[in-house]
């Protein structure tokens, strides 16, 4: 068991790799041969407690209809299950509250805490759960189910430990969150307090990282009363965590939960080299990794259970299994089939070992914004590497944005890996009104096209609109302006994969309905721009010019469903199929035409190509 | 659809002022045949269906359709008009040398022109093409001049000339500012008489063709070698994507989108073939679906169903039922979502593969006007247009930006994906700044800043006119220009070992020279200024394999290989004969057959396993101690593999207390360092140490201050786990 996982783990870490590295390893064989030599290290499992205070505090609303705290968190929760089930749902999560009046943990040692989730991984149920929650409803259930009593965070923390001990998993990251409304939990209960503070620190001895995410109250919350010796130190030396101010708004708090909640994983540490013998070491991290639907499970159909899939490689004449030192590679070009080893194939990959080496600098105008070619990635030092990397990459770092240069770099990130020119793009440290980071500090590699990557376009010609055309334009530009957000869209696609899965998972007779957040609100902008577009176009068209006529025909078809006005289909008779194999001229046909003959006759085809066709269509016909 | 064609000679002089060169520098002779050869290696490996042929002029021998008498002599048609290949490439290898003779470079080119006219008769050529190599060392009559004129118009054949040294005149400060690396000086210096004249002979074919960029078409050798990408390459015409530009639901702008930056990908994968028979037909690879129980019980296809993770469920959700409710949506589109300032879209955050550049429908001046207003006044506004972007029906739609991107000569709109908020992850790292102890001091700070400026790849000149040392963009891609060079080598020398990396690739990649010479100073200075200490791993690990010195001198990728390999080897060697006890050969592989086979109950042959380990234990030797080692490590891994922690634990627990008496420290240690240590709760559910305990268990008691050294031991215990479940068995059963 604990096996199987530690491979899934690492197969979901290669995944990130190959989201970024997808285009390296064509070979299935060798892409899993280098799963195992990374670089980076096989860790167990995140863990997350949300700690969460059920006192009456909680549950008052703020005036004029605010979220009260309690379903304000609840809220919190409810989209970081969520975004675990789909990010990354083999982290397990827990749900504890304290200062309840009814008990339920699991030897029942503890009076006032409710388990309500212990830990585990995020599912459907438990999503649902969470709904229950929500709103005035689920104010309701908390105060039939739970209710508000006396409150030992000790007890709390103490319950949370032995959440902790009970998981059969090896965790990689442990994180529990505390939100509270109230400074002074025990109200002056010195021997309370003392004991909370013991079993924080047995938490954190344990390497359990301690948030405090506290809510605003009437006075507001000061930290420092007690809760600065509860929570774990910041990892720099700002104390940037104590400095919040309490969070009285649902967006601040999901960010502020969101942040902490993800664990930084590199990529790869490699060096970044500026001469031989000058190597700082470095991590890079991805930022933003396309999220795809992930990969189908296969099941097996009497039981639903996981079926396991072995691959293995024979020999076809004699049917015995090969060795891979029996076999070779090859590739054929120009009519010759050139064949290499193995690991020659691998070899020829190989540039340099695995690192960053600094070529010089330019200026920022000099980074072209059309030259993309893949998703950045982020390099943050690691000092517990190479002692002094930090300090001579802020310098570096503090140097280029002053002087608004780059840094061009050549970048090996693995063994075996031909380099790729990136530049590392200096980006200062940037906090919210809330203290909270928007932007880490670190460089952003942004990938460089080499020749072969830029491809060389007809130019058409380009006629100029005048003056008052473009400023008609700029009115409706500036009638449409919205605050650009990267975190604002939803994917549509994924989203409706999830719905789809929490009907099933569910029964539900239907899933949820999803918002297309990246379909155009036609009819807003429409009301906005009034007349303009008419102005507009007066301008720029023609009376009688209609932009859609032609490409309307194409898109009304696609409406109907099914393009059936596409071109008429010419088909080919039997007999003068027949006449073209007598006479050998079936080779004139085209390969549409010939699988719509193999079609046409239900004969079904291995590949596509001309000759596989070809012979289908000889081989049923012929004779 | 007709494929489109071309035709092409290269026509190449080997006469005898070719073969001189002045001392140390390689024969024009020589660079001119290297030139051909890396064109027709590009030819060969991007599979182009140009045709080519191949004239040499200056030959000893004549063998050409216009000789008669005296006239068209030493000039050989050495092939004819045909697609490029291996054959071609062997004969230029190895036909090709220098010869004695000299011959008129016009009657070459009269040569090919005949050539592709007869050869080209009754089919249809998009392109015609003679790339002529020589240094024009041979006096020729400017007679026939204006007819070879009429007549290449009048064909619609197209000139290259690359010759040895550079036309200097036009090729600086060209408009696209292209350096064209070094190597400009001495155009006309120390040319002799019939080089000059058939220079202007040149110039005025060229810019008779080509009025205005006739002569652009004439290149030295050295910036054709350099700069391969110079030859006029068919290229795969990027497909035109033709859509409607919508902002809300009136206003409609017919425009064409093009990919224009995309990472090019290895057009051929390498397929697998049989060692012996080199036949791709003799290998098969089959996957087969297995329960995951003790009997690995196979699963026929038929009776797997696909499901899907929602969390920790797994819902089955049927191919069909998938189809059904999946996100569905109206097809190709490109809809303005609204209009947002420039510097909100974050460079970092642009997320797919590729750039589109969006140019109004062709030939419609309307939607030009149209589009020109929108980019223009995008531009004047800095803002960018956010849309809706799906390529089609069948493609997932995306959020992007719209970019204005106005040049001299056009203008478009740039389009790149934006993320999703699911595809971000908000990680925050420690301050920097904040950070007393990473804070760089003035000294160091000025060390940095120095150590830019010498490191400036992108200089002024006095003209204000900016040259950049290193254009990522100019550099061909060294993966294929890697790839293909082997290819070559080993279709050419099949026995051979694999040829280095080509100098000229290599210093491509490397830091400008002149970068190198003027940061060397200041690069002293950081290291000065900057300590960087390796935090050295408590203490070096030495496992049983560096003992028996395996990774000595071997490199890392053969290393990770044989490592993987060897897993696979034992188990090939575990599958084979009859294993009934725990023999002393190798204890260890009986001891995982025995297991395997499940004939004897794993007590009885744990037992067996531990009395061989005693066994070779009262020999204090090392080859000995390696041989105890290999059977603890497979006690280890077949105990978490049938989650049986018990027997291990308790037999390797009454080991430590047995050290001291039967003096094994030295066995301990190298034990210590395979990290072979209890199994804990963590690996085996039932088992009864903690990992705490696991870890500090194999610290013997004098060397407490040593504790916790390098990795706990449960990663290297997980490490082991993968091997064994490495899914790709590839083993030796024999199956008839």
């Amino acid at each position: 068991m604990v096996m199987y996982l530690v491979e899934v783990e690492l197969k979901v870490l290669m995944a990130e790799w190959n989201a970024f590295y997808h285009n390296e390893d064509e070979d299935e064989e060798q892409e899993e041969g280098e799963q195992t030599s990374g670089d980076y290290k096989v860790t167990g499992r995140d863990s997350l407690v949300f700690l969460v205070d059920a006192s009456k505090e909680m549950f008052i609303k703020g005036e004029d209809g605010e979220l009260s705290n309690f379903d304000m968190t609840m809220q919190v929760v409810r989209s970081v299950y969520t975004t675990k089930i789909i990010s990354s749902y083999r982290d397990l999560i827990a749900l504890v509250f304290y200062g309840t009046e009814q008990s339920k943990n699991p030897r029942n040692s503890f009076k006032h805490v409710y388990v309500y989730h212990d830990l585990d991984e995020p599912g459907a149920t438990r999503v649902r759960d969470l709904d229950a929650l929500l709103g005035d409803k689920g104010e309701k259930l908390a105060a039939e189910t739970m209710g508000s009593g006396e409150t030992s965070l000790g007890d709390a923390l103490w319950c949370c430990a032995n959440l902790y001990s009970d998981i059969k998993y090896r965790l990689s990251h442990k994180r529990l969150m505390i939100f509270t409304c109230r400074d002074d939990p025990h109200g002056g209960n010195s021997t309370k307090d003392r004991q909370a503070h013991t079993k924080a620190r047995d938490l954190k001895e344990t390497g359990v990282m301690i948030d405090l995410m506290h809510l605003m109250k009437p006075g507001g919350f000061d930290v420092s009363l007690y809760f600065r010796d509860i929570v774990s130190p910041a990892e720099d030396e700002s104390e940037l965590g104590l400095q919040l101010k309490p969070c009285d708004k649902l967006d601040d708090l999901r960010k502020r939960v969101l942040a902490k909640e993800q664990k930084k994983r590199s990529l790869a540490r490699i060096k970044l080299i500026l001469d031989e013998g000058i190597n700082m070491a470095v991590g890079l991290y991805a930022t933003a990794v396309t999220a795809r639907k992930p990969g189908a499970v296969k099941l097996y159909r009497e039981t639903n259970e996981q079926v396991r899939s072995k691959t293995r490689t024979f020999q076809t004449q004699t049917g015995s299994l090969l060795l891979p030192s029996e076999i070779k590679k090859a590739q054929v070009y120009g009519k010759k089939k050139i064949v290499m080893e193995r690991d020659e194939v691998d070899a020829i990959k190989k540039f340099d070992d695995p690192g960053l080496y600094l070529i010089g600098f330019k200026p920022m105008e000099k980074l072209k914004l059309h030259h993309h070619i893949r998703p950045a990635i982020f390099l943050y030092p690691e000092d517990d590497q190479v002692k002094g990397s930090a300090c001579l990459f802020s310098a570096l770092l503090k140097k280029c944005s002053e002087k608004n240069v780059f840094a061009v770099c050549r970048c090996t990130p693995r063994r075996n890996i031909p380099p790729r020119f990136v530049a590392l793009v200096p980006q200062k440290e940037e906090v919210d009104d809330g203290k909270v980071q928007t932007k880490p500090p670190g460089f952003n590699v942004i990938f460089l096209p080499y020749a072969d990557d830029i491809r060389n376009l007809d130019i058409p010609h380009c006629p100029i609109a005048s003056p008052i055309q473009v400023n008609k334009m700029k009115e409706i530009v500036s009638k449409l302006r919205f605050k650009y957000r990267s975190d604002a869209f939803e994917n549509p696609v994924i989203q409706q994969h999830y719905r789809n899965l929490e009907a099933l998972a569910l029964d539900m007779v239907a899933p949820e309905e999803t918002d297309d957040l990246i379909m155009p609100k036609v009819e807003q902008m429409d009301i906005r721009l009034g007349p303009l577009i008419d102005e507009f176009k007066n301008m720029v068209y023609p009376f009688n010019y209609n932009p859609d006529v032609k490409p309307a025909a194409k898109r009304k078809t696609a409406d109907d469903g099914g393009g059936s006005e596409k071109k008429p289909k010419v088909e080919v008779s039997e007999e003068e199929l027949k006449n073209h194999m007598k006479n050998g001229t079936i080779g004139k046909l085209t390969v549409p035409l010939l699988k719509d003959a193999c079609k046409q006759f239900g004969i079904r085809v291995a590949g596509s190509k001309k000759q596989e066709l070809i012979d289908a269509l000889v081989a049923h016909l012929g004779s | 659809m007709a494929r489109s064609r071309s035709a092409l000679v290269l026509c190449m002089d080997v006469g005898f002022s070719m073969s001189n060169s002045a001392p140390g520098d390689e024969s024009h002779f020589d660079l001119a045949k290297k030139i051909i050869q890396k064109f027709v290696q590009r030819q060969v490996f991007a599979e182009t269906k140009e045709e080519l042929a191949l004239v040499l002029f200056g030959t000893d021998s004549t063998k050409n359709p216009l000789h008669r008498d005296d006239q068209y002599q030493n000039i050989i048609v050495h092939r004819h008009l045909m697609v490029a290949d291996f054959e071609l490439l062997e004969e230029i290898e190895n036909q090709i040398h220098p010869e004695s003779q000299q011959a008129d470079w016009l009657d070459a080119l009269v040569v090919c022109m005949d050539l592709l006219q007869t050869e080209t008769k009754g089919k249809k050529y998009d392109r015609l093409n003679i790339a002529l190599l020589t240094n024009f060392s041979t006096a020729s009559s400017s007679d026939n001049l204006d007819i070879i004129i009429g007549n290449l118009k009048k064909a619609g054949i197209t000139l290259q000339f690359f010759l040895p040294f550079p036309l200097d005149e036009d090729e600086q400060g060209g408009e696209d500012g292209d350096s064209r690396g070094p190597g400009h000086q001495g155009a006309g210096k120390g040319l002799s008489s019939e080089q000059q004249n058939a220079l202007s002979m040149m110039k005025h074919i060229m810019l008779s063709l080509d009025e205005e960029e006739g002569l652009d078409e004439v290149y030295s050798f050295r910036n054709a070698l350099q700069e391969l990408h110079m030859f006029k390459r068919i290229e795969t015409r990027p497909m035109a994507w033709p859509c409607l530009l919508t902002i809300g639901s009136s206003l409609s702008i017919r425009i064409v989108g093009y990919k224009a930056v995309t990472e090019e990908k290895r057009k051929k994968t390498w397929m697998t073939i049989d060692a012996q028979s080199h036949q791709s037909e003799d290998v098969k690879k089959e996957t087969v679906y297995c329960l995951d129980d003790d009997n690995e019980t196979e699963v026929q296809k038929d009776n797997i169903i696909q499901g899907f993770r929602y969390g920790s469920d797994i819902v089955p959700f049927s191919k069909v039922d998938q189809e059904q409710m999946k996100y569905k949506h109206d097809g190709k589109c490109f809809a303005v979502l609204g209009f947002s300032k420039r510097n909100l879209v974050q460079r970092h955050l642009f997320m797919g593969n590729q750039v589109l550049k969006i140019f109004a429908a062709k030939d419609d001046e309307h939607a030009g006007i149209a589009l020109s207003a929108l980019i223009r006044a995008l531009d004047e506004l800095k803002m960018v247009a956010v849309v809706r972007y799906a390529y089609n029906r069948s493609s997932n739609p995306q959020v992007g930006a719209a970019f204005p991107f106005i040049k001299k000569n056009y203008e478009c709109l740039m389009y790149v994906q934006l993320p999703f908020t699911e595809d971000l992850r908000q990680f925050t790292f420690p301050s920097l700044e904040n950070n007393k102890k990473v804070t760089p001091s003035e000294t160091q700070l000025s060390a940095v800043d120095s150590l830019i400026d010498s490191m400036m790849l992108v200089e002024e000149d006095e003209n204000g006119e900016t040259d950049d040392l290193f254009r990522v963009h100019h550099i061909p891609n060294p993966d294929f220009q890697r790839l293909f060079q082997c290819l070559h080598h080993r279709a050419v020398n099949p026995s051979a070992p694999l040829p280095p990396i080509e100098p000229w690739l290599k210093a491509a990649l490397e830091r400008p020279e002149v970068i190198s010479e003027r940061c060397r100073a200041p690069l002293e200075q950081i290291k000065k200024n900057f300590p960087l200490t390796e935090v050295e791993k408590k203490k070096p690990l030495k496992t049983s394999a560096q003992i028996y010195g395996k990774d000595s001198g071997e490199s890392d990728v053969k290393k990770a290989k044989e490592d993987v390999e060897e897993g696979e080897y034992n188990l090939a060697d575990i599958t084979e004969g009859s294993v009934t006890s725990v023999g002393s050969v190798d204890p260890a592989r009986d001891f995982c057959t025995l297991v395997r086979q499940k004939s004897l109950p794993f007590g009885e042959v744990c037992q067996q396993l531990t009395q061989r380990i005693e066994q070779l234990l009262s020999n204090k030797n090392t080859q000995y101690y390696m041989k105890s080692i290999t059977c603890i490590q497979a006690f280890r891994e077949q105990s978490v593999k049938l989650e049986n922690a018990e027997l291990y634990n308790s037999y390797i627990q009454s080991l430590k207390s047995s050290v001291p008496s039967r003096g094994l420290e030295v066995f301990w240690d190298l034990l210590r360092q395979d990290a072979l240590t209890l199994i804990s709760r963590d690996e085996v559910e039932g088992s009864t140490v903690s990992k705490y305990e696991a870890n500090q268990f194999l610290v013997a008691e004098e060397k407490e201050e040593e504790a916790m050294a390098a990795s706990p031991a449960g990663d290297v215990g997980d490490v082991d786990d993968l091997v064994c479940f490495h899914i790709t068995v590839i083993c030796s059963i024999r199956i008839f």
